[in-house]
Order: C-alpha cells, then structure tokens, then sequence
C-alpha cells in the first residue's frame, strides 16, 4: 500500500490521557467508609441486578449488573465436540471464552484476546467445571462466552456467578450453583465486592500487607471450586478472607435462586387454574 | 501435561499408602524429592540456573535489556515472564500444544511477583519515566515429571540470585540530552535482593490429606491441588486452586498451613546452597546437562 509521506502521523503507541493525571498521593485513606457509602471490614456486597433469558439465540443466557460492572454471559451446547483427539471420551467437555469490551476498563483495551483474558477464562472454568455433571454429557462440549461489557471491579467473582447462571438457564445438568465473591485486604482492614478504584489503588501508597482474593464458592454442598489470590498476605488473613468471600456468597444465594425461578416461572408459566 | 494412564488398583494402592503417611518411593506426605539446582549455566544470560527435581527439569535464563517504563509507575522497572513448553518434554507439547500450559504458568508468575516486596523493582529504574531495566525471565521445561510449578519457582529464585546486571551512569551533553554510559568494568555490575523472592509449594489433595510433590502419578489419583506462593517470612504472595474438583473450606485452612510451613523451610537451605555455590567462585566444577 502506498504511504503518503507529506502527512504527518500520530505516534504508534498511544496512551490515555487520564494516566498522567496526577491525581490525589492517598486515593481511599482506610479508615474512612467507602467512595459508594458501603461499610469497610463487613460482608457489604453491591446490590446485584440479575436476568436469565435475555440472548434469544444462546441455550441459556443471563446478565448480571453489580454497581457499575455488567457482565453478559451465554451458553452454547451440549454439542457435538469439535476436538476428535482428546482421548477420554466419556465426559463432556466445558469450554470458557471470557472477553472484555475494548471500552470496559478505564484503558482501552484491544479486541484480541490477550493473555489475561485467557488467564481469566482459565479461572472460570476450573471454578465452573466441578459444579456441572459432565458424565452426563459424553462426546459433548459446553461452550460459555462471558462478555464483559464494563468493568467496575470483582470482575471474575461476578462473571463466575453470571456463568452459573446462564448454564441453569440453558438446562445444563449441575451438582450446585456457583457463586463469586471478591475481597480486597489493605493492611488491617479489607473490603468485599471491591470497585474497580479501590481494586488497583494499591500502587499509590506503600503500605505493607495489600492483597486480592476471588473465591467460587458451592453454596449447598459447601465446597470451594475456585480460589485465587495476589498480593501479600500473612495465612491467617487469608483464611479470615476466605470466610468472609463465603459469607459474601450466602448473601448472593437468595436473589440469584429467585431470579432462577422467575426465569423458568416465564418460560413455562403455570397453567391458570380453572 | 504429560498423562499417565493410572488403573484402579494403582489407584487404590497410592491412596492407602498415602493415608498411612507412606508413598510408593517411600517419601512422606511433607518431603521433597532430590532437588538439583546449578547456576550460571548457560554463559549468554545475565543469570540462569537448572534446577532437576526427580525426573522435572527446568532451565531458567534471564536477560536484563534497557527499556521504557510502564506509564502508571515510571520510578520502577519491571519483569517479564515466559514459559516455553518444549517438545523435548512429552510430543504433546510439539508445534502450539504447549502454549495453553505455558500462558497458565506464566499468568500465574505474573501474580506470584505482584507485590512490592518480592524484588526490589525501583533499584531497576535507571532515569525515571525515561529508561529502566526489564529482565526477562525465560523459563524452558525440559522434562516434566509433574509439579512444574514448584521446580519453576525455586529456578527462578536461584537465577535471579545469579543475576548480574551492568552498571550504568546517566550523563547529560550539552545539548540538555541525555546519555546512557555503561560502566567499562565488567566486574562493576548490580546484584538483586532475591530474600523476599517466593518459592511455590504445590499440594496436591489425594483422599483426605494432602501431598507435597507430587509425582504424575499421585497427580492423577487427586482432582484438585492447591498452589501457594510463600516468602521466606511466612507471606503468602498468591494462592490458587487448580484441576477439575473442588474444596472444602476446611481442607484449604490445612493446605495453606502446611503449604506455609513447607514453604517457610524451602527458603534457607536454597539460599545457603546458592551462597556456597557462590563462593566456590571459578574453582567451581560446572555440571551442566549431564548431571
């Protein structure tokens, strides 16, 4: 392709303008309450705004708004398995696509799927993959496609419990539902269901002990099917943060059931009484 | 991952070992197979270690190249992970088929180094905003006998300690320019604090306890391991579930307290045998592959 030379082109690397903001040396001080009104060091999770049945075209779909994070997941399948290699045949297959819109984080992101997307699809399916009855599905594959539309923090704790979701609605067969909670420590005190601000203002200050966890947790069987940690924290905060993302899920439970049973209620009403 | 076929009488004879505190080559539930760790191995990296444990080799390489820092924190420089998953290890891994595996370890490197105390990241900034060292540590499997994760870690710790990077001065011209000189010694070169750098203590849970280093064929008898990253102080850098099961709550408790304690001693005997293998300066026998 012929370049025109006269012309002056923009640099190829561009960056946002808001990164050089200088902004505020101590974003969130610790001990007073939360940017949104929430309480610190207590199991105060978002109000969450559930949907199942919104995609027409998928087998289950739902979408799940927590603050400003919304997350839209579908659900493809049981179908026949593309791979021909695996060599156990006996159990289904479960794979997870999670994508992020190129405007859902304050940086603007690319459209390809980049190693943290596939880290994050990863996760999701080894928090999912113990909660779904696989051998019900032999030489099947499940496909879910988690598309996150903004990200407002506890990105991977919402898009967990969105895919559970969405799979209940698709009439997949499953031991349990699966429910995300995240939890941000700083130092003595932590916050459940962080926001996007509060998830990645550990770089300002330069106080020890600053840490993220993600649980996925079983509710009625009371098992933990995905957990993942950085940061620095010592083993007693860990466990202490492990209880109180769990605590978070129970919150959790009720609304998504309810939002299960309205969805089957729609699509099957019951028959009117004559 | 290289699979093993593993029948239900093996099976049960690993787990009733296993209960009894006894598994098939005779370890405990806590113990390490023979560990191996060389450094300084391949002379074009500016630090590299192998480390072979049981039948998992890993070789390390890191080189420290000049480079921009990243716009959000411009008085640091920063580490770059690579895993390659060679087909030398099993033929699966041949053309892309290693790739999955090796974003999965890489990824989670990447968490294990996210805190400021693992490596001293500002001593890597050269002129802030402007120019900063990015070391890039490049992991190459060689064989795997299963738990990558904890040979990985302890190899990057024993090159990172062998790290040595050139010194450099920043002088001005008169233009108001800025140049980088570097130091006309070769002797004259920086060292990392590798204390705080993690090691990564696998537990792999099988029936109802859970084993350190396990072998591939442990690995198949457990549906979920838990992988957690500990500093020589008890910190714990990063946790994560892997594998197809779940856990209880419980069970995690007692795999991060003795993923802690494990971890906690993995630390001084590995520095010690590094400093003494240091010290050994050019008198030293190098070793190499044929070990």
């Amino acid at each position: 392709m012929p370049t025109d030379t006269k012309r002056v082109r923009g640099p190829d690397v561009s960056q946002s303008p808001f990164l050089f903001w200088s902004r505020p040396a101590e974003v969130l001080p610790s001990h007073e309450p939360r940017a949104d009104g929430r309480q610190r060091d207590q199991v105060d999770v978002r109000p969450v705004f559930v949907r199942c049945g919104l995609v027409s075209q998928a087998k289950g779909s739902a979408y799940i708004e927590a603050g400003n994070t919304k997350v839209l997941c579908c659900v493809y399948g049981p179908r026949e398995t593309e791979r021909k290699d695996e060599t156990d045949m006996k159990s289904g297959r479960l794979t997870t696509d999670m994508r992020f819109a190129p405007f859902s984080c304050p940086e603007r992101g690319s459209w390809i799927q980049g190693s943290q997307d596939k880290d994050f699809s990863l996760m999701l399916q080894e928090s999912l993959q113990p909660a779904v009855c696989l051998h019900r599905y032999p030489r099947s594959q499940i496909e879910v496609n988690v598309m996150v539309l903004e990200n407002s923090g506890s990105i991977l704790a919402h898009a967990v419990t969105c895919a559970s979701m969405a799979l209940a609605d698709a009439g997949i067969e499953m031991y349990d539902l699966v429910l995300g909670c995240s939890l941000r420590q700083d130092g003595g005190s932590y916050v459940v269901d962080p926001t996007y601000p509060e998830e990645n203002s550990w770089r300002s200050g330069s106080r020890e002990k600053r840490g993220g966890l993600t649980v996925a947790f079983l509710p009625s069987l009371n098992q933990v099917s995905g957990l993942q940690s950085d940061g620095e924290m010592a083993e007693e905060t860990l466990t202490a943060g492990i209880r109180t993302c769990i605590e978070g899920c129970y919150k959790l439970y009720p609304v998504i059931q309810q939002a299960l049973i309205k969805a089957v209620r729609r699509a099957a009403p019951p028959a009117a009484e004559s | 991952m290289a699979t093993v076929q593993v029948s239900e009488a093996e099976k049960v004879y690993i787990l009733h070992g296993i209960r009894d505190d006894l598994r098939v080559d005779g370890r405990s539930c806590e113990d390490y197979r023979h560990m191996e760790v060389e450094t300084d191995v391949v002379s074009n990296t500016d630090g590299s270690a192998k480390v072979t444990l049981g039948h998992t080799a890993v070789l390390v390489g890191v080189k420290a190249e000049i480079g921009k820092p990243k716009p959000m924190i411009p008085n640091e420089g920063y580490l770059e992970f690579f895993v390659d998953c060679s087909a030398n290890a099993t033929p699966e891994f041949e053309g892309r088929g290693g790739e999955e595996l090796g974003t999965e370890l890489s990824n989670t490197l990447y968490k294990v180094f996210n805190n400021q105390h693992s490596l001293d990241l500002r001593s890597l900034c050269i002129s802030p905003g402007e120019h900063c060292w990015v070391l890039y540590v490049d992991v190459l499997l060689l064989q795997c006998d299963g738990n990558l994760y904890d040979a990985i870690s302890v190899a990057i710790k024993a090159a990172l300690f062998n790290t040595k990077i050139p010194r450099v001065h920043i002088s001005s011209d008169d233009g108001g320019g800025k140049e980088i000189e570097l130091s006309d010694d070769p002797y004259d070169r920086m060292r990392l604090d590798v204390e705080n750098v993690p090691c990564i203590v696998t537990l792999c849970k099988i029936g109802h306890r859970q084993v350190v280093d396990a072998t591939l064929q442990e690995k198949a008898c457990s549906v979920a391991s838990l992988i957690i990253s500990v500093t020589h102080k008890g910190i714990i850098t990063c946790t994560r579930k892997v594998g197809r099961g779940s856990l209880d709550p419980e069970s995690i408790c007692e795999m991060t307290e003795a993923g802690k304690r494990v971890g906690k001693a993995l630390h001084s005997p590995l520095m010690k045998l590094l400093q003494q293998e240091e010290s050994l300066g050019k008198k030293r026998q190098k070793v190499g592959f044929l070990g």
